[in-house]
């Protein structure tokens, strides 16, 4: 009797995973039954919005990594108090609504904003452009990338860095040869939280870049619009379950591809 | 070991049926609505002080498909008529009724340098409007074909956005994002620094259709019953006009 109660344990584990599967099964079965997945396959539209989707969140992620990489190292490596400081505001982009992010850009690089209204008058728009959507991506997605990053440069031994330096490595081949290696795993599961982050972001998009196929509607736009249209339920679920299965393509192959440089040499 | 499942499935059966609180009315309404129902509501609760009325907003189709999936509106209000009656031929709704008017204008902001269609049009401008499938996106679409093709293909080049909901496309304007926006006129007031810009002689209009949500048989309580009453009453419509809403032609 009690050993059988002791197996227990199993059941939360279950009910979780099954709250997280059993929503997207309802996904499927609505798109199979009421959605019409074939015509929006076929549908112009949806291909813009899937290539703008891969390819906004995928440039989002190489700046994260170009910009991110160096800040987080930065941050883990620097001993004065305001770089700790700074290193604990890292976690505030994250707990801002992605509406907030919004109306922030907005109000700093709208056109009416404090630096987008000179920017505007040097020639460069962000607001309704896919820069733009790539400027919402990177303001709500990079500091998944970056905190993540900064927990591995904390977690790997600044001594072994010392070590290297002082055998007559270079800085650069240091940071290379033995600081990358450590920190690999942290920064490959860190690009892939801010992959995926981008790919699924909504609010801030909306407001600061709005809403226009093949410019700035942007998969999660096509499946809000979708459901405000008459298409209803039955055309969000469509193109939803579009967006699922290629996100769960890319994760895989990311996974895979990560796997096998868990090595990293 | 699956035990515990039916009680966690008693568990959350009590915590449903606890939720669904006696007394109190839900009115979905298209957010164009937004300022002029407080205002009903408040008028309203004068009367029935105890009154428990919840107000949401939001675009039309996405109030009309939250319906059909089964969300707990008690009342229904769209900016035009194809949506309520979506809701009664699906025999989830009753006795729609017509609350009020409002016409399509372009709203521009107070310092614009335009003051007709023409004007605008030659100044290719950046254009916000709402996605088709919305019923004031529908409205645009509608006055952009009526229009004389080559000022419709000026305004079109121009679309920069195509919003969920009319007032997402105000905001634009009044952020200084886009030039123009086409909106009903009666939301043009809530936006700050913002005026409209009548489109011609004869423009579109919309009307906003109120209905009882039955949900396919549900009797509506007493207060649902009353404050629905109350929104087709003259007190409600003069709270319409003092928002500008034109007075329904046979109300």
């Amino acid at each position: 009797m009690v050993t059988q109660l002791r197996r227990l344990w199993v059941v939360p584990p279950i009910v979780f995973a099954l709250f997280f599967v059993l929503p997207l099964v309802g996904l499927f079965v609505r798109a199979l039954t009421d959605g019409d997945v074939g015509s929006e396959l076929g549908s112009g539209r949806t291909w813009d919005a899937l290539w703008l989707s891969v390819f906004t969140a995928t440039f989002s992620l190489g700046i994260s990594i170009a910009f991110g990489t160096p800040l987080a190292y930065m941050l883990a490596r620097s001993r004065s108090t305001s770089m700790r400081l700074a290193a604990s505001l890292l976690d505030l982009p994250l707990v801002l609504p992605p509406a907030v992010a919004g109306i922030a850009l907005l109000a700093m690089f709208g056109r009416r904003g404090y630096a987008g209204e000179p920017l505007e008058g040097a020639g460069i728009a962000l607001s309704f452009t896919t820069a733009g959507v790539i400027a919402a991506q990177v303001f709500v997605s990079a500091p998944y990338y970056v905190r993540t990053a900064y927990a591995g440069f904390v977690a790997a031994d600044p001594r072994f860095e010392g070590v290297a330096h002082t055998l007559g490595l270079s800085r650069w081949r240091t940071f290379r040869r033995v600081t990358l290696p450590l920190v690999w795993p942290a920064l490959a599961g860190g690009a892939v939280l801010c992959w995926a982050r981008a790919l699924g972001e909504l609010g801030a998009t909306l407001l600061f870049a709005g809403s226009l196929p093949g410019r700035t509607q942007t998969m999660p736009l096509a499946i809000l619009a979708a459901f405000e249209s008459s298409a209803g339920l039955a055309g969000a679920v469509s193109i939803a379950v579009i967006l699922v299965a290629v996100a769960l393509a890319l994760l895989v192959v990311l996974h895979r591809f990560i796997g096998s440089q868990g090595a990293y040499q | 070991m699956f035990r515990l499942i039916p009680l966690l499935l008693s568990v959350s059966l009590v915590a449903t049926a606890c939720s669904d609180g006696g007394g109190a009315a839900d009115v979905y309404a298209a957010s164009s609505l937004t300022d002029v129902l407080p205002r009903v509501v408040e008028r309203y609760r004068m009367q029935n002080p105890d009154a428990d009325i919840n107000l949401v907003f939001g675009g039309s189709q996405a109030l009309a498909t939250q319906v059909e999936e089964g969300a707990p509106a008690d009342i229904y209000i769209a900016a035009n008529r194809a949506q309520a009656q979506r809701l009664v031929d699906a025999n989830l709704a009753t006795r729609p009724v017509v609350l009020a008017e409002s016409t399509l204008v372009i709203a521009v902001r107070e310092d614009a340098p335009w003051f007709t269609v023409d004007e605008i049009a030659t100044a290719r401008p950046r254009v916000a409007v709402a996605a088709a499938g919305v019923p004031v996106g529908g409205l645009t679409e509608a006055a952009l074909d009526a229009m004389e093709p080559s000022l419709a293909a000026a305004f079109r080049a121009g679309i920069v956005t195509r919003d969920p909901s009319v007032r997402v496309v105000l905001s634009r304007v009044e952020l200084g994002e886009a030039d123009v926006a086409f909106v009903y006129a009666t939301d043009v007031p809530s936006a700050d620094g913002v005026r409209a810009i009548a489109l011609g002689e004869q423009p579109p209009s919309n009307q906003y259709v109120a209905t009882l949500v039955t949900d396919g048989g549900r009797a509506p309580d007493s207060d649902v019953e009353s404050f629905f009453a109350f929104l087709a009453g003259t007190t409600a419509e003069t709270a319409f006009v003092e928002f500008g809403f034109p007075l329904v032609a046979g109300n």
